[in-house]
């Protein structure tokens, strides 16, 4: 155990400075949050409705955070150290790069809720949001989405041939579902085709379901959602260890 | 007899049908220095890379301290320090959290602080490790390899990019870690450095085991092979040949470079 609190320790250090990675999971999305913020406002939609902009923003920018880790700083970390041999001088230690991976897991994970803290804050303090979904739903929302995302990006570093391969893959999934998925714009005001080709993406899900159970939806109104991220998750492991098995490591 | 710490019996290892290693074995003894060499791609890193537990062998029988490090990773590490050829570090790591990340891995670690500074490294320590100078980084590498107090340490390419007075320093230190007892096998090109520390060498050959034995023998072995061939007749005279000098008169003659292609 202290072996592990040491490489997590480490690696926590390796992430901040990391520049993306950092401004990309900890900054921007506070950034957008002032920025269309400023735009918008919180005022309700309309008199009578409990929720203005910002208080569906939030949930989507934390999406957005839960993209950044799961599709950029995971898996390029992930696809950097197996490309550079780094995991394989681990495999030369008593600990081995099982316990180097499931660490960098646990930094990832942390850095996400820290981000989504930071922007949380950030819409209470400025725009004074509401939060009217309760505990345990936000907590599955946010566990289920960062599920199908890391997922996601692990199983880019899986068929990926090497860590360029990976790059393009995460870059190219991350901006697309980042505007396509509701994340940043909203999808209420996207036309029908391009509702259709957002269905395909996993991050219209999770905005989906992080939308509600911040606005206080019950998790069964969401079995869709449910259901969707938690077959992807799945699904992306499953493919994804299964191309790793046929791997050379070393 | 003590019980051999490395002892490998007839090990095969191919790449995708093609032989890298054919029927190897050879074993080493504590407080003992076994150099293996051989031409580029004889099959010295994949031999050493079995005995690390990297590579599964395809056939034969590899013991570390009487356990198979393929399925013991753990308890052979716990024991045996390595340093590869090509190692790379995390972006943006530094010297003293590398020490202390890998010091954490073992159960009664060296002081990392005192290694530092004998290795000279000890100004560097806040310098990320990917600013390292070549020789600097070398010397981290056998830090690394020595941090856990090891009983066995493999050495793949020693003192690649050192200056001729640490190579030195570094032969005289490991000759003083064989003597506490510690085995030590180390893959060299280097032969005056293989002369320097070996007792036993390992010959390999496209992958084959040509010669295993003392240095002595091995001498005996080349001026054999070298009268055999009709090359060079032996000279009495020439007994005092470096082992790098008899080795090039023994090992097959290469084509030789030619630069026609930029002449």
């Amino acid at each position: 155990m202290k072996r592990f609190m040491t490489i997590c320790q480490i690696e926590f250090f390796l992430f901040l400075r990391e520049f993306f990675g950092c401004f990309f999971t900890l900054v921007f999305p506070t950034m957008m949050l002032v920025l269309f913020g400023s735009i918008y406002g919180n005022e309700p939609f309309s008199p009578g409705e409990p929720l203005g902009m910002m208080d569906l923003s939030v949930p989507a920018y934390a999406t957005m955070v839960i993209g950044v880790t799961g599709l950029m700083a995971f898996p390029l970390t992930l696809a950097g150290y197996k490309e550079k041999k780094i995991y394989k001088r681990f495999d030369a230690t008593p600990v081995g790069k099982k316990t180097v991976i499931l660490a960098q897991t646990t930094i990832n994970l942390l850095m996400t809720l820290i981000g989504i803290a930071i922007l949380l804050a950030a819409g209470i303090l400025l725009y004074r949001i509401q939060i009217l979904g309760s505990f345990l739903p936000i907590c599955v929302s946010i566990l289920l989405s960062t599920g199908a995302m890391f997922s996601m990006g692990f199983l880019f570093t899986a068929v990926a041939r090497d860590a360029k391969i990976t790059n393009l893959l995460c870059y190219l999934f991350y901006f697309v579902m980042l505007f396509l998925s509701g994340a940043t714009i909203p999808d209420q005001l996207f036309p029908e085709s391009v509702k259709a080709a957002a269905s395909f993406l996993p991050m219209t899900y999770a905005v989906d379901l992080m939308q509600g159970a911040f606005a206080g939806d019950g998790l069964l109104q969401h079995g869709k959602e449910l259901m969707v991220l938690s077959v992807l998750t799945a699904l992306f492991i499953l493919v994804g260890a299964a191309c790793y098995r046929r791997k050379d490591w070393s | 007899m003590t019980q051999p710490i490395v002892q490998v019996d007839h090990l095969h290892l191919s790449y995708r049908k093609v032989k890298a290693v054919s029927d190897v074995s050879f074993s080493l003894e504590p407080g003992e220095i076994l150099a293996v060499i051989g031409a580029n791609g004889s099959g010295k890193t994949s031999t050493i890379e079995c005995v690390e537990g990297l590579k599964k062998p395809e056939s034969g029988a590899v013991r570390v301290f009487d356990l198979d490090p393929w399925q013991h990773r753990r308890e052979v590490y716990g024991k045996m320090g390595v340093q590869l050829q090509e190692t790379d570090y995390p972006m943006h790591l530094r010297v003293d959290e590398v020490c202390r990340l890998f010091a954490s891995f073992y159960e009664r670690p060296a002081d990392w602080s005192l290694l530092l500074s004998q290795l000279d490294l000890d100004s560097k320590r806040k310098r990320p490790i990917h600013k390292l100078s070549g020789g600097e980084k070398q010397r981290l590498s056998i830090l690394l390899a020595l941090i856990g107090r090891p009983k066995l340490i493999l050495l793949d390419e020693l003192t690649t990019g050192l200056d001729p007075e640490v190579r030195q320093s570094m032969w005289s230190a490991f000759g003083q870690i064989k003597n506490s007892g510690i085995a030590i096998l180390m893959i060299s090109h280097y032969l005056d450095e293989v002369e320097a520390l070996a007792d036993r060498i390992l010959y390999l050959e496209k992958g084959e085991q040509t010669f295993f034995g003392t240095q002595p023998q091995f001498r005996e072995y080349a001026k054999k092979r070298i009268s055999k061939d009709g090359t060079l007749p032996w000279n009495p005279q020439n007994e005092n040949l470096s082992l790098e000098a008899l080795y090039l008169q023994m090992a097959p003659k290469s084509e030789g470079l030619t630069m026609e292609g930029i002449l």
